[in-house]
This record gives C-alpha cells, structure tokens and sequence, in this order.
C-alpha cells in the first residue's frame, strides 16, 4: 500500500509543479513557437534574395544585408532563447522537486524578453543593426536581455541548492552549466565588442567566439538536458551508461571554450588561435557523440516507444542531427582542405542551422510535445498535426543542412580557383540556393502546423482525456492506453482508465 | 559531484580558455606596438596607413546594410587561401608605378574602424581593395559614378548581370534634373542614366558615406620589413 | 498553488483511492508518467574509444598547424614567405602580344563557327565554301568585313565567284565586341594572312553599331552594298600590335 501511496504522493508533487510553472512556460513555448515562424520566413526571403536578387528589392528595411540578420536574430534570441527558458525552468522544477513560487515574476521577464527582442528586430530591419554577427541588436538591447535572463533563471538556481539531498540528475548538471555559461559568455563578448575598445580584428574573433560559444555551451547543453531527461522518461529504461554521460558533460565543457576562432584563419590575430578554434571545434565530435551514442542506446531498446511517442521521436531526430553536426564540425576545419574552402561559404550558415534546427530545435520539440500536455492537463488534438510538423520539419532541414555544407564545399573550390573571374565562383551557389530556399518553405510549413496546434493548447483546447496522442494509431483497443484519441464523455477515469 | 566541484570545476575549464582565448589577446592587441616604418631609419616614423574618406560614417552604414554577409575584408596569406593570387585582391598585379603591390591583411589595416568586418561568406569578391580597383580599373575618370552605378543597379552592366548584389537604390533621391546632370549623379558606363527624361537618381549621405568609405579601401600600401612576406629577390639571397 | 486541504506528508487522513482518482482525472499526463530509473552500468564500448582516439588524433593534426601555443606576438605564421602562384610564376594567363592575345579568342570562336564550312584550315572547299587564305575580303578593309561576317553575304563575293547555293548565313547572333574583334584578327593574321594589325574591342563595337544601322539591317549584305558603303577601315584608335595583353581581359598587362 506504501508504494502506491508513494507513487499518488510524487504524482501529486508532480502535478504541482507543473500546475505552478504553467503560465511561464506555456508563454515560451508558444511566444518562441511564434518567433520561430518569423524566424523562418525571414529566412525563407533571405534565401530567396540569394537567387532572385530582385524579389523585394527595392526596399530599405528588406535588403538582404538586414534581412538575414533579422532571420538569426529572430531564430536565436526569440525561438531559441525562449524554447530554452521554457524546458530549462520546467526541468529544474521537477528534477528538483520544487514549485515554482515566481511564476509571475517569470512570465513578466518573459514579456520584456520579448519586448526587448521586437524592439532590437525593428532596429536591424530599420538600419540601426552593430554589424557584429549574432550581435546585431542596437547596443541598448543586451543590457535588458541580460538583467531579463537573470530574472528568469536564478530560481532555477535556487531551486537546485534547496532540492532534496540524494541524486542528481545529469540533465541537472546540463541546465546548471548552461545557467552559468550564458551569461559569462554573454557579458564577455559584448564588454569586450561594444564597450572597451580593443583592435577591430580582435573584437571580430571575440564575436565568432561568441557565437560558437552560444552553440555549444547554451543551446547544446539544454538540449541534451531535455534529451537525457526525456529518454529515460519515455522509455521507463535507464540512461545507457552513467559514465559516457560523465564523460560527454566534461568533454563539452573542457573543449567548447576553446572553439570559434577558426573563422579568423588568415586574418591577423595571433596565429594559433584559429588553429586552436578549428581543433576544438573538431574535438567536439566527442561529446556529440558520447552522448549520441549514449541517448540512442538507451532509446533504440525500445524502439515502440519511439514509433508511439511524438517526444521521442522528435528527440530521436535531434540526437541524430548532434550527431551529423558533430562530424559535420570535424569534417569541416581541416586547414589542410576543406577549412580554406569553407571558412566564407555556405557550409557555416549550413553548420549553423544544423545545430540551431536539426539538433537543437528536434529537441525542444520533443521536449514541448511532453511538457505542454502536462501543463495544461490537455492531450494534443490531432495526431496527423504532429505527424506533418515531424516529416516536413525532417525534409527541410536535411535538405537545409546538406544542400548547405555540400554547396558550401562545392562554392569554396571555386573561389579558390583564382584564375577564374569571380563571376564563376559566384554563380555556383544558385542551385544550392534555389534548393535551400524550397527546404525552408517546408519548413514554415511544418512550423505554422506546429504553432496552430500550439496555440489551440494554449487556448486549453486540448483532448480532455487520459490517453495520450501517439503517433501510431492503435485500431481496436490493443495498446495498453485504450483507444486513442477519444474523448471521454462521462469525464477522464471513469470505469476503464489506468493507472501506472 | 558535489555543487562546489562541479562549479569549480566548471569555472576552471572555462577560465582557462576564457583567459587564454579572449581576455589575454584582447589586452595584448589592444596595445599593439606601432612598428617604424623602415627599421634602418629609426625616425623614419611609424607604419601607419592612414586612411582618406568618411571612413567611421561609411563602416556604419555598410554594418546596418549587413554588407559582411556577403563580401569580406581579408586577404588571407597563402597558407590559409589563394586570395593573394587573384590579380586585383591584395592589391594591384600590375601597377603601372610600383610593379606587384599584393600584400596580406596586416594589423594596421583596420585603423579607424572599430570592428574589423572581416566578413561571414563571400558571395561577392573581398573589399580590402575595391578602392585601388575601382580607381586604376574600373573608372578611373570618376570612380564614384562606378560605386554609384553599381550599388543603384548591380546588375545593369554586362559583365555583372549574374550579379546577386542587392539594389540599394533606397540609397538615392529622385530629383529633376537641373541644368545638366549632377555630378555626382547615377550614370552608368554606357552614358544612361535611371529615371525619367526629367529626372536623375542622386545618391543620398548614407550611399554617398558608404561610397566613400569603399573608396578608402586600399590596402596595399608598402608594409615595414618585419610584416613584408614577399620571396626575397635573387640578388639579396 | 497546491489545493487548500492537501498535506505535505502522507498520514492517514487521506483517503489513497480519492486522491488517486482526482490526480487521474485532472492530471492524467503526470499520473501516466514513468519514473526516471538509476543510471545504466554499461561500460563504454571498445570502438566508441577507438573512434574518439580518431578525432583526437585529427584534432591534434589541427593544432600542428598552429605552430607555436600562445605565441601572442605571432600574428602570422612564423617563418611565413609568400608563395608563388601555383603552376607558373604569374598568377593569371600569361601575357601575350596583340595579336596573339586576340588571335586566341579568335580561334576558339573560328572553330566553334566557322571551320564547319570554311574547313579547319580556310581554304574553304572551292565549289561551295570560299576561301579565306588569302582571300581579299579578309585583308581588305575591316568594315566590309565585319559586315559580313554579321550579316552574312549573299551573292558573289569579293573574288567575284559564286560559291554553291550563293548565301552564306549571318554569324552575328550572339556575337559580343570581344568575339567579333577576336575572329576577325585571327582570320587577319593567321592562315597564311598577314595583315599585321589588330581589330580592336573597340572597332568590333563600332562594327556591331554599324550593322545594326543598315538600310538593310537584318538581311544579309551583298558584294555590292558592302563595297559601295563599307570598304573602309572601322573607326578606333589602332592598337600597336606588340603591346602585351592579359588574353583573358585583353586589356594591357606590364610585365
């Protein structure tokens, strides 16, 4: 009787928690959901100007030079940022078994997050943009993201040092480096770019190191906190192995600060420290791939669950995008070939989005399929939603990734190929491009599903219901949830509902 | 692990390279040694290039416009890129005063500037020297009217018309012609002008800023011996 | 947050079978959940640390290239002298006089257009092909011959001979300055020809215009309309033949 006591005593602690966090999270998620739609189609017309130089042209405030900034910005520091806010105050909550009593506090930070983001958008689009790669906000917009990203996280925080005495959970680890990462990356890069004057090359290797530390040590962490939260989770078996996890956290934070500079190479900054960029940016094949491996191994045991569950397979997908962005970083800064080719071509916008989309996106999918009906005590409405948001998302962001780093390698030998007018070279992209601008409408087709679905949770128009939307249907009542989707007119847990 | 070794550790593994990788070159570059000009002279004067043009006004505008997305500032030495082979990049191959003036980005290249754009792809050609070009190749006669021309239309000229350049022609002002062409107004090298048979396109401050600011692009001047990479000639072997 | 009655510890004032049935209904998510269970002791398989000594290895012949560890004062590579343009001492083609450097363009298009019929060498096939070794159109005066090679001839042509059905088919389409200057010094200078000049860029465009402002633009010319209006030397500055050029550019190269 004790252990089903202890079960009804931790689901209802469970229950608590989430109920507590629902307003916060819920507001990142879709306010994110929505960035990431703006975010696409800014994409969507940059890409397009790649090829067709003429489309929208014309106009100041859509000229590529603002519009592909806005397009990064609006995909960081509105989806990325915010998905990542939502799963991080989220995880730390349950994994540390503490309410969150700052709801309001959150969902007001959350507000001027995204206040400040709209505002620093318009600035790019209008001509006030840095000029400074993934720091194109006007200047007075990274003190507020900052003091905001405070406000929202340092009750995760104090949430951690009250936890229970006993485990901690890996993903605890992930969430509480990355907490600690951003904002010394953060403050760093804009200190030393914006407000103490150093050498101008210099401050162009700060703001690569920038970026590639925002990739790797903030988006990457809390995604692989999400993936290891949700593997085990899903599946109800045990991570792999606990000691390729260790090895995967300390390899990441050993090797990631390093990373960056090799954009610099043949720029003049002391000479090692590109080299040094593409090394680590190299050896971060490890950590992908400890944990990759380690993820999949403890998902591929069950490989029902990753047919049912739409979290797990979005997890599954991201997993295998860490992994093809991590051979992807080793295979593309190799100085003696392809890092020469590539260093200005479309293989690192290619990179880029391979981390941001194929990895860490995948996973906060997964991870906002989980979540939101536990929120909002709602069931996804309709299978088929999540199903076309999973395909089309895959479809694009292949095309994306590959068509981008092979048609960067291909654009790369021929700017190389200096006794060639330049023309020659320039007009390799245009089939890359055309492809890459086709991809990304699959992709906003994928994500205005995605958002749709969203926003009808949010509205807490969910399935009232006790079984769960999974992605294969189950004809005939076989899986042990009953029939699938169906709505439970005499009220959820009247006579057949089970119980774990 | 406790939460005092995982921030220790944390801060250690960061630190170190935070240190080594930012904060120690920043402080070291940030007092960068001026090198004289000729080290045999020692009042010969320090190496610095001085820059003509609104050099600060035009990095704005080229910064807000997001040309680094597309065209970068860098010609990188031959271990790192074929730049310096290309005949008109690092310089000029054939000047018909100083012979071969290629040379390699240095350090002091970017005075003036606050943030090197040194670039995020190349779509189009690197800029380091678009100024030498523009004034010894393309129109020497009136090298703004080509950087007028080409930024109201990158795609008019033939040699161009593959050109993925955006148009700024939100740039220019549509202004009726007075007695005669302005100056400085857009023509193109067969003679036409945009507009109507009463009107002219002329540039505004921001394009007229940022032509000047490409003007002033010319980076191969002659460098002090100590960053001079040229093979030495046969006779000094 | 939490409902008003709950308490934080079990005891036995809560009735287990209502309290299961409220967090089954409202939180049917949470309820179904399973729990995270400890950490798997699997060991690290052999070929995960041969593929991660792999990457290390890579890795490490990254770093080789980076010549001395923080070496602040480098900011290039130590020891670093420019290389020279790989395969030939100049980057780019090497110059080439004039007529040369227009004689190369020239030839690529004579092969590409005109060897079909005039033959490989120019000397046509005597019934149907005139031709141009030696041809006096050819070395005559650069206007007529432009116009015919833009226009086409029909009729006689300047040997007074009529070759096979009498029309020869304007090659004008497409043609741009470069091409036309191109083809018509190397039909000029080579073959046994030795006109010894240049038609320049700027003559071809001159042709290009002229031809377009014929009476009868658009058909093909005649013997007779081409030597009543065209027999001169196209308008241009000349171009000393020995002048060195870039022949990709054909513009002047000092070297």
């Amino acid at each position: 009787m004790s252990s089903t006591a202890q079960s009804i005593q931790d689901a209802k602690l469970r229950a608590d928690i989430d109920r507590s966090l629902r307003h916060p999270v819920m507001f990142f998620m879709t306010s994110g959901a929505a960035w990431l739609a703006v975010s696409i189609i800014l994409g969507l017309i940059s890409s397009a100007k790649v090829h067709s130089p003429e489309f929208l042209s014309g106009f100041g405030w859509l000229t590529y030079g603002r519009v592909f900034p806005a397009h990064i910005a609006a995909l960081v520091y509105g989806w990325g940022f915010q998905a990542a806010f939502g799963v991080m105050i989220w995880l730390m909550a349950r994994l540390s078994r503490q309410e969150c009593k700052s709801a309001g506090i959150i969902l007001a930070a959350g507000h001027v997050w995204n206040f400040a983001v709209s505002i620093g958008l318009l600035g790019i689009l209008g001509g006030a943009g840095t000029g400074v790669p993934w720091m194109e906000f006007p200047t007075f917009i990274w003190p507020v993201l900052l003091v905001t990203y405070f406000v929202i996280v340092v009750w995760s925080f104090i949430q951690f040092r009250v936890r229970p005495s006993g485990y901690v959970y890996i993903s605890q680890w992930y969430i509480m480096a990355a907490m600690v990462w951003f904002p010394w990356i953060f403050l760093t890069a804009n200190l030393l770019v914006f407000v103490f004057q150093g050498h101008p090359v210099m401050a162009a290797g700060i703001a690569a190191w920038f970026k590639s530390g925002l990739i790797f040590l903030f988006f990457t962490p809390v995604a692989l906190a999400a993936s290891y939260y949700l593997a085990p989770k899903v599946t109800g078996r045990p991570i792999f192995s606990y000691t390729l996890a260790k090895l995967g956290f300390w390899s990441l934070a050993i090797i990631a600060p390093w990373a960056g500079m090799q954009k610099l190479t043949g720029a003049p900054i002391p000479f090692f420290l590109p080299y040094l960029g593409a090394a680590a940016t190299a050896l971060l094949f490890i950590p992908a791939l400890a944990a990759g491996v380690n993820i999949l191994r403890t998902t591929l045991a069950s490989p029902e669950a990753v047919e049912q569950s739409p979290s797990l397979r979005f997890s599954v997908a991201g997993i295998i995008g860490l992994l093809v962005f991590g051979f992807a970083g080793l295979f593309l800064n190799l100085p003696g070939s392809s890092l020469k080719l590539t260093q200005f071509s479309l293989s690192g916008y290619g990179f880029e989005i391979l981390a941001l989309y194929s990895f860490f996106s995948f996973i906060m999918f997964g991870a906002i399929y989980f979540i939101v009906p536990r929120i909002t005590r709602r069931e996804w409405l309709s299978r088929r939603l999540i199903s076309m948001h999973f395909f089309f998302s895959v479809y694009g962001i292949i095309a994306v990734s590959v068509v981008a780093l092979f048609g960067g390698l291909m654009q790369g030998i021929g700017q190389e190929e200096w006794i060639q007018p330049w023309i020659n070279a320039a007009t390799r992209t245009y089939p890359y491009a055309i492809f890459i601008t086709i991809a990304w409408a699959f992709i906003l087709f994928s994500n205005v599903f995605f958002f749709l679905h969203l926003t009808l949770m949010w509205l807490r128009l969910g399935r009232r219901s006790s079984h769960p939307t999974l992605l294969v249907s189950h004809h005939g009542g076989s899986s042990p949830h009953g029939a699938e989707g169906d709505i439970d007119n005499a009220g959820p847990g009247s006579a057949d509902a089970h119980a774990h | 692990m406790s939460l005092r070794h995982f921030i220790i550790g944390l801060s250690v593994s960061f630190g170190l390279a935070w240190l080594s990788v930012v904060v120690i070159p920043f402080v070291k570059m940030r007092n960068l040694a001026p090198i004289a000009l000729n080290a045999e002279e020692p009042d010969s004067g320090p190496y610095f290039p001085k820059r003509a043009g609104r050099v600060a006004n035009g990095a704005e505008i080229y910064a807000s416009n997001g040309c680094y997305n597309c065209h970068t500032q860098v010609v990188r030495p031959t271990y790192a890129g074929n730049d310096l082979f290309r005949a008109d990049w690092g310089g000029l191959k054939a000047d018909p005063e100083r012979g071969d003036t290629r040379r390699e980005t240095n350090a002091y290249d970017f005075l003036g500037e606050k943030f090197a754009h040194i670039g995020v792809s190349r779509v189009g050609p690197d800029l380091s020297n678009v100024g030498r070009r523009v004034e010894a190749i393309y129109s020497p006669e009136n090298p703004s009217r080509w950087l007028y021309a080409h930024l109201f239309n990158p795609r008019y000229e033939a040699d161009r018309e593959k050109s993925t350049c955006p148009s700024f022609r939100f740039m220019f002002d549509e202004k009726e012609v007075g007695t005669g062409l302005s100056d400085d107004a857009v023509t193109f090298s067969d003679g036409r002008s945009p507009g109507s048979d009463t009107t002219e396109f002329v540039p505004n401050s921001d394009a007229k800023a940022l032509v000047s600011y490409l003007l002033s692009m010319k980076k191969d001047q002659p460098v002090p011996a100590s960053i001079d990479f040229a093979p030495k000639k046969a006779e000094e072997k | 947050m939490s409902v008003p009655n709950s308490k934080p510890d079990l005891d036995e004032s809560i009735n287990v079978a209502e309290a299961h049935g409220r967090i089954i209904r409202e939180a049917a998510a949470t309820a179904r959940e399973k729990r995270i269970a400890d950490n798997g002791r699997e060991p690290v398989s052999l070929w995960l640390v041969v593929v991660i000594g792999i990457s290390g290895v890579v890795a490490g012949g990254i770093l080789g290239n980076g010549g001395a560890w923080f070496d602040y004062q480098a900011l290039f590579k130590p020891g670093y002298v420019r290389d020279a343009a790989p395969g030939g001492d100049d980057s780019g083609p090497k110059p080439k006089d004039a007529i040369a450097a227009y004689s190369t363009r020239g030839a690529k298009l004579y092969s590409a257009k005109c060897a079909g019929c005039h033959g490989p060498d120019a000397k046509g096939d005597g019934a149907n092909y005139p031709s141009l070794a030696g041809s006096k159109r050819v070395l005559g005066n650069t206007d007529a011959l432009a116009m015919v090679i833009l226009n086409g001839i029909q009729g006689p042509t300047s040997s007074g001979k009529t070759y096979g059905a009498g029309i020869m088919p304007p090659q004008g389409a497409g043609m741009g300055a470069e091409d036309l200057a191109g083809l018509m010094t190397y039909i000029r200078n080579g073959f046994g020809n030795t006109a010894g000049d240049v038609v320049t860029v700027d003559m071809a465009k001159s042709a290009l215009d002229i031809s377009g402002k014929r009476a009868k633009a658009g058909q093909p010319a005649t013997d007779a309309e081409v030597m009543a209006e065209h027999d001169k030397a196209l308008p241009g500055e000349p171009l000393d033949p020995a002048t060195m050029l870039n022949p990709v550019t054909l513009q002047p190269a000092t070297e």
